[in-house]
């Protein structure tokens, strides 16, 4: 007892338990769920077997049962899409308008608070207003696409199977795009001014000067951007629920609504955590070439 | 000294209520009741009226919502708080019978003097049955039929008062009303892939001779067939295909869509929204003569097997029942029974299209039961999907639902 007193009060016990109680929060509320959600996979659950532990273990048949369906492939490729397209079009448009909150003219502070009011929007509330947008017969985009000559006529975007994935993925470009912006700009304004001096005095022009001063001390902020952006994108749902419902014929369903469609509307709770588990696997590939990316960083 | 006098007895007053409150708990038994009904819908109306009779019998409401019922009752009842009594939407009903959940109903009501199986409409009835057993009792219903627009109608050189019988009569009026010019589609329904889809399409399949068991029968490919030659034609809104009942039934309120196919849940908006002159008529049938059917929507009363009150509970449902009658004129919702005949509200267009519901109820036939039910209605929803975007033919799309839902019935 005095023993753990006396380390206590030296130090080296308090230490332990700084980085004990983190580690036991984060393994109660993060790994034991993870884990449950693994062990679920491996079983067979419904709704009634749900409340207990006692589950009839049937190895790996919930992933080859669903690898057998034939919405499987389509969903993974459209997940693929999604990801890649959201953060793509989130990045490039976020990057683009911090470059030009950047020349810091009058008013550009003010201008760019206004764009986060998209990502203070609820998801819900976001989807329900991209729905009239994207509405075939009476949406606002079909009818600036005609009037502008772009389009002769109506695009169904959540009932067109060709544009449906790309439908949410307009809509979820829009809701992020703040967000992307905000720590952009929050990276480029870390950026050190005399840097661009000295440049200039070399004779380095905008695009010299943006290739290889901008780029490169913002690396850091760009990982942590598209890392949060894959996590954003794997777990946005409202938008899918709100627009197209994953329809039609799965044409805009992704992994993650497809878990919650398994699991809360056919009761099919061992494929949801097997698609979940399947998640997990690409999330922990995507982080380990994001740690590794930034690995060699010099920081300071 | 006011103050603490104004306190004493407020103390006193408190005291007097809660000894109040613990006498009356004392003796009365406590009955909870869970639905999703809102405070202008019947449960807790009926729950208030039924605490006003003060036989004993407390009854405590929640309110649930639409997408938590079948989740939180069964987190409820397998960790043993579930309530005592529950409503919910009629093909997961077979769900909870089917693993024991509910309690078997039979011999109360084979005694009771007021819920009388023959008084109500054979559809619901056959929601709250598993294995010839009764597990519930309805708690109203709904169906769908087909509304028109009879100014349109009369624009386009059709009688108002003949609307379309067959498919056949249905494809040909849509492509006479349907007028890309003014925005107006022929038709308007919806095919969303979620169990509104299956309630729209399950009675045209079973008006051709299929069901759930047989989804592939010819004229449920007739039937699917019929729905690809309505969208291919754009004699409905492609949007069909991911909007649902209340918003596509929007589209013909607001005159863009001649036709529509929904239920009597419109009327009421209906009323106030359509500036025009509108009737209902019944589904239209495969041929002259053929069987009809329709849709059964609405939830049901269950009692849960771990009710501790059973016959308290039952005698709740009894005297819900009592109250059917008053249903429509108080809610607007249909009770679930053959032996009441709702008076007339006053209102033309909103009685001619009651008659039709009415009419329209008798074929009305629940989807199920199963205990499956929402595997099964997937399928059908993916078959739907698949032809209606192309992606397979008909026949292909409804072969392939056969086989999944073989698959779920073992």
């Amino acid at each position: 007892m005095k023993r753990i007193l006396s380390s206590v009060r030296d130090g080296r016990g308090f230490d332990i338990a700084l980085v004990a109680f983190p580690l036991i929060f984060l393994f109660v509320m993060a790994g034991l769920p993870l884990i449950y959600n693994v062990v679920m996979s491996f079983q067979e659950v419904d709704m009634f077997s749900l409340g207990t532990f006692s589950r009839p273990f049937v190895g790996f048949k919930n992933y080859t049962d669903l690898f057998a369906l034939p919405e499987t492939w389509p969903i993974l490729r459209n997940t693929a899409i999604f990801v890649i397209g959201s953060i793509a079009g989130q990045f490039l448009i976020g990057f683009g308008l911090a470059l030009f909150f950047w020349v810091n003219f009058p008013g550009a502070s003010w201008l760019r608070g206004l764009f986060l009011v998209s990502w203070v929007m609820p998801g819900l509330v976001v989807g329900a207003i991209w729905n009239w947008i994207l509405s075939g017969d009476f949406g606002v985009l079909n009818f600036i696409l005609k009037e502008s000559g772009i389009i002769s006529g109506n695009i169904f975007w959540r009932s067109d199977p060709h544009y449906s994935l790309y439908a949410v993925i307009i809509a979820n470009v829009w809701l992020g795009t703040a967000f992307n912006m905000i720590l952009l700009s929050v990276g480029l304004s870390s950026i050190p001014g005399d840097l661009y001096e000295a440049a200039e005095l070399d004779g380095a022009n905008a695009w010299q000067r943006f290739w290889t001063i901008t780029l490169p001390m913002m690396r850091s902020t760009i990982g942590a951007i598209v890392a949060l952006g894959l996590i954003f994108t794997l777990q946005q749902f409202d938008l899918f629920a709100a627009i197209t419902s994953g329809g039609p014929n799965n044409s805009s369903n992704v992994t993650q609504y497809w878990a919650w469609d398994l699991s809360f509307r056919q009761y099919d709770f061992a494929k949801g955590a097997t698609i979940s588990v399947i998640m997990i696997v690409f999330v922990m590939i995507a982080s380990v070439v994001y740690v590794r990316s930034t690995r060699h960083e010099v920081r300071g | 000294m006011a103050i603490r006098k104004f306190a004493v007895l407020g103390a006193l007053a408190l005291a007097g209520v809660s000894l109040f409150g613990l006498s009356a708990k004392a003796e009365d038994v406590t009955i909870s009741v869970w639905s999703l009904d809102r405070d202008i819908q019947p449960a807790p109306n009926l729950v208030k009226d039924f605490n006003k009779l003060n036989n004993g019998i407390k009854v405590e409401y929640r309110q649930i919502q639409f997408d938590d019922v079948v989740s939180e009752a069964m987190r409820a009842y397998s960790t043993g708080q579930a309530p005592d009594i529950i409503a919910v939407d009629n093909p997961e009903h077979a769900l909870f019978s089917s693993r024991g959940a509910f309690l078997d109903l039979t011999d109360m009501i084979s005694k009771s003097t007021v819920v009388k199986p023959e008084n109500y409409f054979p559809g619901p009835l056959k929601s709250v049955m598993w294995d010839g057993k009764y597990y519930g009792v309805p708690k109203a219903t709904n169906t769908i039929a087909l509304y028109y627009n009879k100014d349109m109608f009369k624009a386009k050189g059709l009688d108002p008062n003949k609307p379309p019988k067959t498919w056949d009569e249905l494809v040909e009026d849509a492509r006479k009303l349907t007028d890309p010019a003014k925005n107006v589609y022929g038709l308007a329904f919806s095919a969303k892939a979620n169990e509104e889809g299956t309630f729209q399409f399950l009675p045209w399949a079973q008006m051709g001779g299929g069901g759930y068991e047989n989804i592939n029968a010819d004229g449920a490919v007739k039937a699917l067939e019929t729905w690809k030659t309505i969208m291919d034609e754009k004699l409905a809104s492609p949007d069909s295909l991911t909007r649902g009942q209340w918003d596509s039934t929007g589209t013909f309120n607001s005159g863009n869509a001649a036709m529509a196919i929904s239920g009597p849940w419109e009327l009421d908006r209906m009323m106030k929204e359509a500036k025009f002159d509108w009737g209902v008529t019944l589904l239209p049938v495969p041929k002259e003569g053929a069987e009809r059917s329709s849709a059964m929507g609405d939830f049901n009363w269950a009692i849960f097997a771990s009710s501790k009150h059973p016959d308290e509970a039952f005698k709740v449902l009894e005297f819900f029942a009592s109250q059917d009658d008053k249903m429509f004129k108080n809610y607007g919702q249909l009770p679930a029974r053959s032996d009441i005949t709702i008076p007339a509200t006053g209102e033309a267009l909103k009685d001619d299209a009651l008659k039709v519901f009415i009419e329209q109820l008798k074929y009305a036939k629940p989807r199920g039961p199963h205990p499956q039910w929402p595997k099964i209605s997937k399928a059908i929803q993916d078959a739907i999907q698949a032809a209606l975007t192309g992606q397979m033919s008909p026949k292909d799309a409804l072969d392939q639902a056969a086989d999944k839902i073989k698959a779920v019935l073992g």
